[in-house]
């Protein structure tokens, strides 16, 4: 088998029934997408397949055989971050992180999708991740945000911003 | 049948770290030679910010800009004794010992400054990365000359330890368990209205807002408070109306076998949150911060329960409030019999009582 994975064509030793979860990150050792219930219900496995978000703990990889796989590795690097890791980073959608990944590949489909920011439709498309630190409040913000196309300086996230807060107090 | 609206509301206060008792935390910082800033604690940050607002109380303590900053608590044999990331106490109690540290190093670079620009160290302080004459501006250093002066010229380290810990205190009525020293634990204080859906026919109840107020002491992060409030929010949800790992607790026959059988709020379960900080300083804490962790998902089982009573009349005293209790409440109420109430104990809340207690006419419970 063969996969395309952020760019760069693998090829591919596990056996035809192995997860593309299992491949990505145990025989690949990419990372970004998390094992979380393995049962295809919380999301943060999520990575593209030519563009669309799939579970790939539920994605054996021969069903994929050939495709593109974009995973958070392919979206920016540390210096240069894309458009959704800039605004996620900029609205503190991240706490503990173990959903990130799958939440920024489905916000990274729906923007590519031409979604818009009403915030609704945000919910209803990233509806099947499951997050338990943020409320999801800060993640709708985040992908409005993209959507809207606003930029931001990395230097200076919405938490940075509060850094000069504490001046006058005792 | 129909859906009805109700409001309900509930108010909690929460201590912060542990009373009475041992957890403490260390801190060491020094300074590099060009002024950078280590600091090593052993306080974990598993995403409620703890690394940020430590490094941004050892910024705004020593007055040097949050970028100079490295936090550093990779690992136990390098950082002093944290007892954890609990109770709400990252800023509380860790954020104390950084603070105390950071004074301490704040101290040694004006005593080196003093000797560079010849001026006593009380008549200096530290703005913005430089150490300025008060009332003389023009005469300044920078700190990273101070760094270097301190490590090439006087042979010295510029650094800084500190520590807290919750004083102890011993029991000295047995009977009544009164102790020597008053309570050190800053209370911090929360609200939460919920407004909700309840479908008479289905005993489904959907969460439409939550306005949440919570009193933090000193929001030294606003984002990163309102990041614990909002999850605080959807925490409470689910506790209030979906999560439940033994529904028939202590049977264990219908327990959850699989991820999906655990019912956590998804994203379109999310209500219009509106989130209110309210500052009202601790005496102990730095900046006069507070805990706003563990609180946060408190109030909203209860005020989600009082607005279900708002909204079709009937009490549910165990959580979560699934639409099979609300409908055999319902049932109940319909068969004309009295409020639940469970063995061995006792429903708190009294309807009557509480609108006589109020006595202003505001009756307790009326529709919004």
């Amino acid at each position: 088998m063969n996969l395309t994975i952020n760019g760069v064509e693998t090829p591919i030793e596990s056996g035809p029934l192995t997860s593309l979860l299992d491949v990505l990150r145990e025989e690949l050792g990419i990372t970004s997408p998390k094992a979380g219930c393995e049962q295809g219900g919380c999301g943060a496995c999520t990575v593209l397949v030519d563009g669309e978000p799939r579970r790939s703990c539920l994605t054996p990889a021969a069903s994929v055989d050939g495709a593109a796989i974009t995973t958070v590795e392919g979206l920016g690097t540390p210096e240069n971050l894309s458009p959704v890791q800039q605004a996620f980073t900029h609205h503190y959608a991240a706490q503990c992180g173990f959903c990130t990944s799958g939440m920024m590949m489905a916000s990274q489909a729906y923007i590519d999708g031409g979604g818009t920011d009403d915030r609704e439709a945000i919910q209803h498309a990233l509806g099947g991740h499951v997050c338990r630190c943020t409320g999801y409040v800060k993640i709708i913000d985040a992908v409005a945000a993209v959507v809207r196309g606003e930029s931001f300086d990395p230097n200076v996230t919405a938490a940075g911003t509060a850094m000069t807060n504490l001046g006058g107090m005792a | 049948m129909a859906v009805k609206t109700g409001r309900g509301f509930a108010a909690i206060e929460y201590p912060t770290g542990m009373n009475q008792n041992g957890d403490p935390s260390q801190a060491w910082i020094k300074v590099k030679p060009d002024g950078r800033i280590d600091v090593f604690a052993g306080t974990s940050d598993i995403g409620n910010g703890s690394k940020t607002i430590q490094s941004q109380i050892v910024a705004e303590t020593i007055g040097v800009p949050y970028e100079w900053i490295t936090y550093d608590n990779s690992n136990t044999d390098s950082s002093p004794v944290c007892t954890g990331t609990f109770a709400s106490r990252a800023t509380f109690v860790a954020g104390k010992a950084v603070e105390k540290a950071a004074e301490n190093v704040r101290q040694k670079i004006l005593e080196i400054a003093g000797k560079e620009l010849e001026i006593d160290p009380a008549d200096l302080e530290i703005i913005d990365g430089e150490v300025i004459a008060k009332g003389a501006p023009q005469k300044k250093i920078s700190v990273p000359d101070v760094a270097a002066a301190a490590t090439w010229g006087y042979g010295e380290l510029l650094t800084g330890t500190g520590a807290q810990l919750k004083p102890y205190a011993t029991i000295v009525e047995p009977e009544t368990g009164k102790v020597d020293l008053p309570p050190h634990s800053a209370i911090s204080y929360a609200s939460c209205a919920a407004e909700v859906d309840v479908d008479e026919e289905t005993g489904v109840v959907t969460v439409k807002r939550l306005w949440q107020c919570y009193d933090v002491g000193k929001s030294i992060n606003p984002t990163l408070v309102e990041g614990q409030i909002e999850g605080g929010a959807v925490q409470g949800l689910g506790l209030g109306i979906l999560e439940n790992c033994y529904p028939y607790y202590p049977s264990v026959e219908h327990r959850g076998g699989q991820f999906g059988a655990y019912l956590v709020p998804g994203m379109e379960d999310l209500p219009q949150i509106d989130t209110l900080i309210i500052e009202n300083p601790s005496a102990d804490g730095p900046f006069g911060a507070k805990g706003i962790g563990e609180m946060a998902n408190n109030a909203q089982p209860p005020a989600i329960a009082t607005a279900v009573f708002d909204a079709v009349g009937v009490w549910v005293t165990e959580l979560p409030i699934t639409p099979e209790k609300v409908l055999r409440a319902l049932q109940k109420k319909a068969a004309g019999a009295d409020a639940p109430k469970r063995d061995g104990k006792t429903v708190i809340f009294d309807a009557e009582l509480s609108v006589n207690a109020v006595g202003t006419g505001i009756a307790f419970g009326t529709a919004a």
